[in-house]
């Protein structure tokens, strides 16, 4: 056939594959979104510049500083620092969302050869590896300005550590590629990420907690941890590249050259393992995440009858329903219940640490239970503000249905509810523990305030979730943000009603009666309600207007 | 006379400068398998979005069973079932839940969402996973499970936007023989769909409607009959061969291709 060639170069199909990155990159910007997204990316781009450069001066003056000093075994220590960089940044800033899936061009006739070369060549391009090789080549030039005979030794086994780094970084994203395939594992590694960041708060506290403890007492204890642990870390990656160097530096070559073929055995092991993934892939394997059928015994199907409530309609129990099972099957709204608990504890072990790491909750303890009250507000919003962000083109089931919409949003108002007072118990059981149990007066006031914070929230939110929604995935962590408008609205209503029951906190200090407090907040509560009830009646017309926006937006593919 | 079950008129959807929907008048007796066929952006799901109450005219009055649906939505959508384009499912619920969910927004009663959602799940072979949830499921099944949902209620009309879209022989088979007990029953069905093998097969009226205008509307034979009246007459005087519903679809919207239009290099 014309215009055919035998078999097609590799050269070419790059050529092509990186000009559909341009093309993709030119049409993004044909939206506002888009254009929106360069300038975040430009802004970006500017922190990793300062980030590279400022980085490779710094760990190029700190080479040539251990080399200098006779501290090359030193070393060690920035490049720990830049392999945890260049293998846990990428993963911790891509694992939470679907990844472009490369093995589409598959279909195209590919050499496995070319397949390899594309997938490895993709990976070398990202920031994390230009900062990273970077960072490393200001360490050749710090050391070669030391030692400059040692330059050339230095940039080999600098070279080696690069390559042996993206080559693990291709390893790991593509089996986490494979795991983040199907939607159990991606939820059940998110929750897991989530936890590893949360977990960060933690380390200021509990480091100043056990120094504070056991610094003086067990010195020795800890000398011989950190021991074992220099011990252990020279026969890994970064360990050995220091090695490497330093060894050449008190020329023991021989033990230097053993050093750097242990680093080429890694490299070796990690090629390994993007080869295992890549031709696994290149095959054509299936990672469909479509369920495979369970012959159930017959007669076994039950189908349980839905939940009723007294008083409630049975459209109003259903949604309830529905908003229960969707809340409890999401790991990050699971994540989000116990996070005012978490800071409670952060507050906690600040106490630990004395006067300096003190603070507001030290000199009121009844202060505990209404700021972990206001802090699960804070995380209510997100689900108030948004109420059918997470329904995707279940929303229109809601128009075809015969129900009216303000009973649709009563019903998820009142999950709402029910999830802040199931918080509030929490709250209060968590502040009774760690703290002392709030003084009844304080706990009536914060119950009171929580009553009218969460029915102006649930004014606003309602009106929000119509006149602004946004897609929302439940089972993905992080890179979800509300609309600009929804995120503006929301600190406005949080300032004016958290301002509300500052003042009303205020005069019950200043007049010395807590009741007062519970009094005022009340009656804002009761003015809220009347609030409610009469946006909730103007609800369905507001619904019908909105209906198309509200259904391009959440019907939109992602 | 009985009140048509579906009636538009001057229906008519803009969307800015593009006129999506142009004056359409559509009349569908109840009891009919009713086909609504058009070129892709014809105006198809706009028409059907908007006989649902997912999209508001720009123009033009909308009658459901003898109910005008702007005035008396909740009324309509009660004896209405839909498969809308994006099929309206919750995807973090499970077939089960999501059928008893459907149900119980329909106004059934707890006992009678249950039976009946175990009767669909079974009648549409979805019952052998109980615990997985809609995202989980095959294209598919996810066509059936909506079908099922718009149909738990028993309603008298049945929209359906592209049901066969990317639905395997088994399944398809699934859904006609469901669609057919429906029509035997009395309930009347509006279909769009592209594979016009099936809609010839399962409709016996038809309405087409291109760049958003509604050209032709009748049974199958009655537009036979007018596409075959105005073709050129048989120069041999034979009797013209019975046209298909595509050979019918085609003379109306115009589809053929020249023979310069041809990708030469294809062989």
């Amino acid at each position: 056939m014309a215009g055919l060639n035998a078999a097609p170069e590799a050269r070419e199909q790059f050529a092509a594959i990186a000009q559909l990155r341009w093309r993709i990159f030119v049409n993004s910007l044909r939206s506002l979104r888009g254009r929106l997204e360069l300038v975040s990316r430009i802004f970006a781009g500017l922190g990793f510049t300062i980030l590279g450069l400022g980085g490779t001066i710094g760990l190029g003056a700190a080479a040539w500083y251990f080399f200098s000093h006779d501290m090359a075994e030193w070393l060690a220590l920035p490049l720990w620092g830049i392999f945890l960089y260049w293998q846990l940044f990428p993963v911790m800033a891509t694992a939470f969302t679907e990844n472009f899936d490369a093995s589409n061009f598959l279909r195209f006739p590919l050499s496995y050869r070319s397949y390899f070369l594309m997938r490895i060549a993709y990976g070398a391009l990202d920031p994390t590896t230009i900062i990273g090789c970077l960072w490393l080549m200001g360490m050749a030039l710090g050391i070669g300005i030391a030692a400059p005979r040692f330059f050339l030794w230095g940039a080999i086994v600098l070279a080696s550590f690069a390559a042996l780094n993206i080559l693990l970084g291709r390893a790991i994203f593509s089996w986490l590629e494979r795991w983040l395939a199907r939607r159990k594992s991606r939820e059940i590694l998110g929750l897991f990420f989530f936890a590893f960041i949360i977990s960060f708060q933690f380390i200021s506290p509990l480091m100043n907690y056990y120094l504070r403890h056991y610094s003086r007492n067990r010195r020795p204890e800890i000398a011989s941890y950190a021991t074992q642990f220099v011990a252990v870390q020279r026969v890994l990656p970064p360990g050995l590249a220091a090695s490497a160097l330093s060894h050449a530096t008190e020329d023991e070559f021989g033990v230097a050259l053993g050093a750097l073929a242990l680093l080429c055995v890694y490299g070796g092991a990690f090629l390994w393992l993007v080869d295992v993934r890549l031709r696994a892939q290149f095959r054509g394997e299936n990672l469909s995440e479509s369920v495979a059928p369970v012959a159930l015994p017959k007669g076994k199907q039950v189908i349980r009858t839905g939940w009723t409530l007294p008083g409630l309609t049975g459209p109003v129990a259903a949604v309830l329903e529905k908003e229960f099972r969707y809340l409890s099957r999401s790991g990050p709204m699971l994540f989000n219940l116990v996070m005012p608990i978490v800071i409670l504890l952060i507050f906690r072990f600040s106490m630990v640490n004395g006067p300096r790491g003190g603070n507001f909750l030290m000199r009121g303890l009844d202060f505990a239970f209404p700021a972990g009250a206001a802090y699960a507000l804070l995380i209510l919003s997100n689900l108030t503000y948004n109420s059918f962000g997470t329904e995707g083109a279940g929303v229109q089931f809601y128009f075809m249905s015969p129900v009216r919409f303000r009973e649709i949003l009563f019903a998820k108002n009142l999950a709402q509810g029910t999830l802040l007072a199931l918080e509030m118990v929490l709250v209060w059981i968590a502040a009774c523990v760690m703290f002392r149990p709030p003084a009844f007066g304080m706990t009536i006031a914060t119950l009171a305030g929580a009553l009218f914070a969460a029915l102006v929230n649930f004014i606003v939110g309602n009106l929000l979730s119509l006149y602004s929604p946004k897609k929302f995935d439940f089972a993905v962590f992080g890179r979800q943000r509300a609309s600009g408008v929804t995120a503006f609205a929301a600190l406005g209503v949080q300032i004016v009603v958290f301002g509300l029951a500052g003042l009303a906190i205020f005069m019950a200090v200043y007049f010395h009666n807590i009741w007062l407090a519970t009094v005022i907040l009340l009656l804002l509560a009761g003015g809220a309600l009347q609030g409610y009830a009469f946006a909730l009646s103007r609800i369905d017309g507001i619904a019908i207007s909105r209906r198309e926006s509200l259904i391009a937006e959440l019907c939109r593919a992602s | 006379m009985d009140a048509p079950a579906i009636a538009t008129e001057h229906l008519t959807r803009r969307f800015g400068q593009l006129v999506a929907v142009d004056d359409v008048n559509l009349r569908v007796t109840a009891g009919q398998f009713f086909g609504f066929l058009g070129p892709n952006g014809a105006g198809k799901s706009t028409t059907i979005k908007m006989l649902t109450g997912l999209l508001a005219p720009s123009a033009g009055r909308m009658k459901i069973l003898g109910l005008d649906l702007t005035a008396n939505p909740v009324e309509v959508k009660r004896q209405i079932g839909v498969v809308p384009e994006g099929m309206a499912l919750f995807g973090r619920l499970t077939g089960a839940e999501y059928l008893n969910f459907a149900a119980r927004m329909y106004g059934l009663d707890r006992e009678t969402a249950a039976k009946r959602t175990a009767e669909l799940l079974e009648f549409m072979q979805l019952a052998d996973q109980p615990k997985a949830l809609i995202t989980d499921y095959s294209h598919g099944m996810q066509k059936k499970l909506a079908l099922a949902a718009a149909v738990i209620h028993g309603p008298k009309i049945l929209f359906l936007d592209e049901p066969f879209e990317g639905v395997d022989a088994i399944a398809s088979g699934t859904l006609k023989a469901m669609l057919q007990r429906m029509i035997a029953r009395g309930a009347t069905i509006f279909l769009t769909s592209h594979v016009l093998e099936i809609v010839e097969r399962l409709c016996s009226h038809i309405a087409i409607i291109h760049q958003g205008r509604l050209v032709a509307q009748g049974s199958i034979e009655e537009l036979r009959a007018g596409v075959q009246a105005h073709a050129a007459p048989d120069s041999s005087g034979a009797p013209a061969e019975k046209l298909t519903l595509e050979e019918i679809f085609l003379r109306i919207v115009g589809g053929s291709r020249s023979a310069e239009q041809e990708l030469s290099w294809l062989g």
